[in-house]
């Protein structure tokens, strides 16, 4: 029993201008739950895409059965019995119970032609009975998919990863999108592949379920390997502890910036069900973290502010005067605009050239009774594309043809340039590298130092802690504490998002 | 920046009409002289509007297929108002195009715009609701040359410095998009609403509202090209323009106007437009057999939409060079 | 509700003996046409109400779908059958499509007759051809020989702008202006085009025809759309009168163009003598008049039918200046 199964040693994986993993540790025992445990960052995602073999590692090893093991593909874990169970695994509505469990790999009847292409279809609903009993499923498997609660449909996609022979089982975040009851029956199950001898990998934000259901834990820490050990031998504070720690003040450029008046004021805002009570203030110069798990309903209060979101009700005044938002176009008139996280995806045009990408959120300010004046809007191009550094040939370069970065640096020059009051970064350095990062974070001391307010909205605990003035912490839709900087200590942050134990 | 429009998209396009027309010319001289390409010009002029009208509907990734109903539902409406009211200024019987063509178009873009209905399924419906009223209205009766004003007819065909009215409303036309497009807010937003509209949504535009109005310039495009058919035919029966709407569309699509939106030129469209003409102008002059004639015309749609999609491909390929796409890479930096 | 369903029971045999009794008295003859709404078959229409004004016992039930397809007739033709009609006339959108669909309606004691443009053999017992193949063809090409003459030329060239390459009538009847040129000794034709039946195509072709042929002296077009856009285009090119358009069409749609002089003369076989015959044909089928190679068809005589069951009503009837206003107020 005290022999791994599966183990890293040393291993390492580096995209350009980050190490996502730096010679890291990791041992799987059957018959045993491992908890990993880290911050977002901490490499847990480029982790579990190195067991699964979508990503190869840069340097180390990997043990399976006490033999060291190369994945080209995720076909060869795969066929190791290494399985991976997601937050949101892909399904097909309109397929059945059974077929969602086979696809890809359905099981053929025997004869010497028969076995290229005919599916033996009672085999496949039989084998989908054993396996969906065995995780004590119980439903149909003719069903439709479309017709299963999201609970089921979670279970059938556990079954899938489960129609190989699993040996090794990762659980990926896997209670996020369920309900009470339906994590209930998760611990049931994750229970049931332990005394089935499956070595199973759990990864998870919550400590409450890792001192219910596992037996080991291994901590990372930006691609670090920081530690491993008993459950029974530890506390949540310990843990807490070895995530967090480091010196954070020494690598942020926090400014000590004079804090002005009130600018904005939120009152209770509510939403039929992402939020509510949503209330606080900012003040100029200030930088307003707010903290909280992915789903804590953080992301859904700024679209709320910024007037995208239907429903809301509740007041925000700005300099004292209400203002009413109902779209973007409300809020970019009074002084508040918003950066989103997918940044790509919601913040730029690729087609059109950067100047005119700039331009967009303001043309009507720009233009004199609806036309376009091409010199002021390259002239604003210029200023703030030269402020931020865009690397480009030229301003009238289309967006597409930019680094990634470069494309980043366009979407903030863009709100930027609307000469702002309040600006609301939506998870401002997802995605980008450690040097890049500095370069934000330096340029939101700019931004504060320069009289705008700034709401920070990050899953990044050291940045929180880093970079604001005032800290909110959000979960499952309310503001559960506001924290000053003084008081506020990253476990304390935490423990409040992940569903709060310690007292303010 | 002559160097940049040969090596681009719209240069290139303009290369092959000019080179097709020119070899036209070799076998009959008469067809690359000043008042044959008057004439072509002239010929193309109804498509190089409605393929402009067009360009705006799929720069804001939707698509309007009605807009061959519209110009016979228009052409019919007129060609009977003229009918019963001959001495009805032109002027007034203009208006009264472009009014029904944007008010036909309105209808597609308001069932886009606030039901959010998938532009091809209103516009599919619309395409026969419209052709139906036509019938409705006519009881499927023709109006013909002597039914219709000296003035109706006479119009379009009108010269002022050897070039036909009809001619100069399509370069008016095309000054106009062309301004419309580079200089102003409104043209603007038909690129950013198609070309990211989560990004203009997020900017500020209407998307909704924009495609609407999309839908509103190619109806009244389509309602001023009603009279205009209708007028350069001599007459109006339900069957005009019958599946003209392809030809628009692929006008638009070999001028460069990417069908997932976002992309495409007033230059590039025209060209496209002209593409076709010049084609259907010199299938019958080099006399190729009208079997042919329908392949080449398939043939030159399809080629022009696998050179659309290999643009589109280059397009993905800078888009993935992100930290997830660089993965492949990233050994051999490693080592 | 056992009460109700007796009612119904009585009110449903009660309408079936009424239209029953009916039918005894009337001969109910369907005339189904390619699309409605076009005046050729409004025309024809006027010619069948006239045969029931002198026949007395006719119902005429006109009929046809709004676009000319197959898909449209055959669905007409079921109902018809549901309806009980005694006769029906049909002008085809498809000579095969609607062949099983008329021979349900014959195995029901259904008379069917095609006329205009007709159906297979199995499909109906005569077809009524306005005019015959050959006739038509003679006739365009003497046509096109009279518009020569206009011109006070002896000889001259003449080209055809036809629909679309695959329509069967028009094909059928090039190949016979061909057959019949042998009997114009000073014409040539010089070239064949299709216009597609769109107005921009054929005005296209006729166009390129002009250019291509610079001294073309005729057009003759053997459809509508196609002598129309072909007149305009001549009208625009400023050679009325030195290129002459003919062919077939209807007086209301072209006598601008007979006016303007783009045309000289055209013919058109009456389609209110056609409606009129196929009316009269299908009346003295029901009624069992008429041997198997003749049958009476009122003022037009008797129609000879030959062995494949076809029969030709009269020659193409020619309009110019001089009777043209005349009939484009009928059709």
């Amino acid at each position: 029993m005290n022999k791994a199964i599966f183990s890293l040693k040393k291993v390492s994986k580096v995209f350009p201008g980050v190490k996502a993993l730096d010679g890291v540790d990791l041992h799987l025992y059957p018959g045993q739950v491992t908890a990993l445990l880290g911050e977002n960052g901490a490499g847990k995602s480029t982790l579990v895409k190195t067991m699964t073999g979508i990503y190869q590692p840069d340097g180390g090893d990997i043990i399976f059965n006490g033999k060291p093991v190369q994945f080209h593909s995720p076909h060869d874990s795969h066929a190791l019995g290494i399985t991976a169970i997601h937050q949101e695994t892909v399904l097909f509505d309109d397929l059945t119970v059974a077929e969602n469990i086979f696809l890809g790999n359905y099981p053929m009847k025997k004869g010497p032609m028969t076995k290229y292409f005919s599916i033996d279809w009672s085999a496949m609903v039989t084998r989908s009975q054993d396996i969906l009993s065995s995780i004590n499923a119980h439903m149909d498997p003719n069903q439709i998919l479309r017709e299963l609660s999201i609970g089921q449909k979670h279970m059938v996609g556990i079954a899938r990863a489960l129609s190989v022979d699993a040996k090794v089982v990762i659980l990926d975040e896997p209670t996020a999108a369920l309900s009470h009851h339906e994590i209930h029956e998760l611990y049931e199950l994750v229970n049931t592949l332990k005394q089935q001898g499956k070595a199973i990998l759990f990864i998870t934000h919550k400590f409450d379920e890792i001192f219910a259901l596992a037996d080991r834990y291994t901590v990372f820490r930006d691609g670090c390997y920081v530690g491993e050990g008993f459950i029974k031998d530890t506390n949540e504070g310990q843990l807490v502890e070895m995530m967090v720690a480091r010196s954070i003040a020494a690598t942020y450029p926090k400014k000590d910036v004079e804090i002005g008046e009130t600018l904005l004021e939120v009152s209770n805002l509510c939403h039929t069900t992402e939020f509510a009570n949503i209330s606080f203030s900012l003040k100029k110069g200030e930088i307003l973290g707010v903290y909280g798990l992915v789903g804590s309903g953080r992301t859904e209060v700024m679209q709320a502010l910024f007037g995208t979101t239907d429903h809301v009700t509740g007041t925000v005044k700005m300099n004292g005067k209400e203002v009413i938002i109902h779209s973007p176009k409300d809020a970019i008139e009074n002084g508040i605009v918003y950066v989103p996280e997918e940044r790509q995806k919601q913040g730029i045009v690729l087609e059109l050239p950067i100047y005119q990408n700039i331009s967009l959120p303001q043309m009507d300010r720009l233009a004199k009774h609806g036309n376009l004046d091409q010199e002021s809007e390259m002239s604003l191009a210029r200023q703030y594309c030269e402020r931020l550094q865009v690397k480009a040939s030229c301003w009238e370069e289309k967006v597409m043809n930019l680094s990634g970065g470069n494309q980043q640096k366009v979407v903030i020059a863009k709100w930027l340039a609307t000469n702002p009051k309040v600006i609301i970064l939506d998870e401002p350095t997802k995605g980008i590298d450690i040097g890049s990062k500095a370069a934000v974070h330096e340029f939101m001391s700019e931004l504060v130092d320069s009289g705008l307010a700034v709401i920070m909205v990050s899953s990044e605990l050291p940045e929180i802690m880093g970079m604001s003035d005032r800290i909110l912490v959000m979960n499952e839709g309310l503001i559960v504490s506001e924290l000053s900087r003084a008081d506020a200590t990253p476990e304390k942050v935490v423990s409040l998002a992940t569903g709060g134990h310690v007292t303010c | 920046m002559l160097r940049r429009f040969i090596y681009s998209r719209e240069g290139i396009l303009s290369m092959i009409v000019l080179a097709m027309f020119l070899a036209v010319g070799t076998i009959s001289p008469d067809f690359i002289s000043v008042s044959n390409s008057i004439s072509i010009f002239n010929d193309t002029s109804i498509l190089i509007m409605l393929a402009l009208g067009q360009m705006l509907v799929i720069l804001t990734r939707c698509i309007d297929l009605s807009v061959a109903a519209n110009v016979a539902f228009t052409g019919m409406v007129v060609a009977m108002v003229n009918q019963y009211f001959p001495t009805l200024n032109m002027f007034v019987l203009m208006l009264l195009a472009l009014g029904i063509g944007a008010f036909l178009g309105a209808i597609n873009g308001l069932f886009v715009w606030l039901l959010k209905v998938p532009s091809i399924v209103i516009t599919l419906g619309t395409m026969s609701i419209y052709r139906g009223a036509t019938f409705l209205l006519s009881d499927g009766a023709w109006v013909n040359s002597h039914q219709m004003s000296e003035a109706f007819i006479g119009l379009p065909r009108y010269e002022i410095l050897s070039i036909p009215v009809l001619a100069w409303m399509a370069i008016i036309t095309i000054l106009l998009a062309f301004w419309t497009m580079k200089f102003s807010v409104w043209g603007r937003n038909f690129y950013s609403a198609g070309g990211n509209p989560m990004a203009a949504f997020y900017s500020g535009v209407n998307v909704g509202k924009v495609q609407f109005y999309a839908f509103l310039v190619s109806g009244t495009l389509a309602g001023l090209c009603g009279y205009l058919w209708v007028s350069r035919f001599a007459v109006a029966y339900v069957d005009v323009a019958n599946g003209f709407e392809l030809q628009v569309i692929a006008a638009c699509v070999i001028g460069g106007v990417s069908i997932v939106g976002g992309l495409g030129t007033v230059v590039g469209c025209v060209i496209g437009a002209l593409f076709i003409g010049v084609v259907n102008n010199a299938l019958p002059i080099i006399g190729v057999s009208p079997f042919w004639q329908m392949a080449i015309s398939g043939l030159v749609i399809i080629i022009a939409v696998v050179a659309n999609a290999s643009s589109d491909k280059d397009k993905a390929r800078i888009i993935l060079r992100k930290p997830e796409a660089s993965v492949g890479s990233a050994p051999s930096q490693s080592h | 509700m056992k009460n109700k369903l007796i009612t119904a029971c009585v009110l449903a045999s009660a309408t079936l003996f009424a239209s029953g009794a009916y039918a005894a008295e009337q001969v109910r003859v369907a005339l189904l046409v390619k699309a409605l709404g076009i005046g050729f078959f409004e025309a024809a229409y006027r010619g069948a109400e006239e045969a029931k004004k002198e026949l007395g016992d006719v119902e005429i039930i006109y009929t046809g779908p709004t676009s000319t397809t197959a898909e449209g007739q055959i669905e007409i033709i079921n109902s018809l059958i549901a309806q009980r009609v005694d006769a029906i006339a049909v002008s085809a959108n498809d000579a095969d499509a609607l062949v099983p669909a008329l021979k349900k309606a014959q195995q029901r004691g259904i008379k069917v007759i095609s006329w205009d443009s007709g159906v297979g053999k199995e499909g109906r017992q005569i077809h009524l051809n306005p005019s015959s193949n050959s006739l038509i063809g003679e006739m365009n090409v003497q046509l096109a020989a009279d518009a020569i003459k206009a011109k006070g030329k002896t000889s001259g060239t003449f080209a055809i702008l036809s629909a679309t390459p695959t329509s069967t009538n028009q094909n059928i009847w090039i190949g016979e202006m061909k057959n019949s040129l042998s009997q114009f000794p000073n014409l040539k034709l010089v070239d064949t085009v299709y216009g597609d039946d769109l107005a921009d195509k054929s005005f296209r072709e006729a166009t390129a025809l002009i250019k291509n042929h610079p001294d073309l002296d005729v057009i003759v077009a053997p459809t509508t759309v196609g002598i129309l856009a072909a007149a305009q285009a001549v009208s625009d090119l400023g050679l009325t009168g030195k290129v002459y358009v003919t062919g077939l069409g209807l007086p209301s749609e072209l006598a601008g163009h007979v006016h303007s002089g783009a045309i000289h003369s055209f013919a058109i076989w009456n389609p209110i003598d056609l409606g009129y015959s196929a009316t009269m044909l299908a009346y003295n089928l029901v009624k069992g008049k008429g041997t198997k190679t003749e049958i009476p068809m009122g003022r037009m005589g008797t129609l000879q039918v030959d062995e494949n069951g076809d029969g030709a009503m009269a020659k193409p009837f020619v309009y110019d200046e001089s009777n043209v206003d005349e009939f484009s107020s009928i059709f």
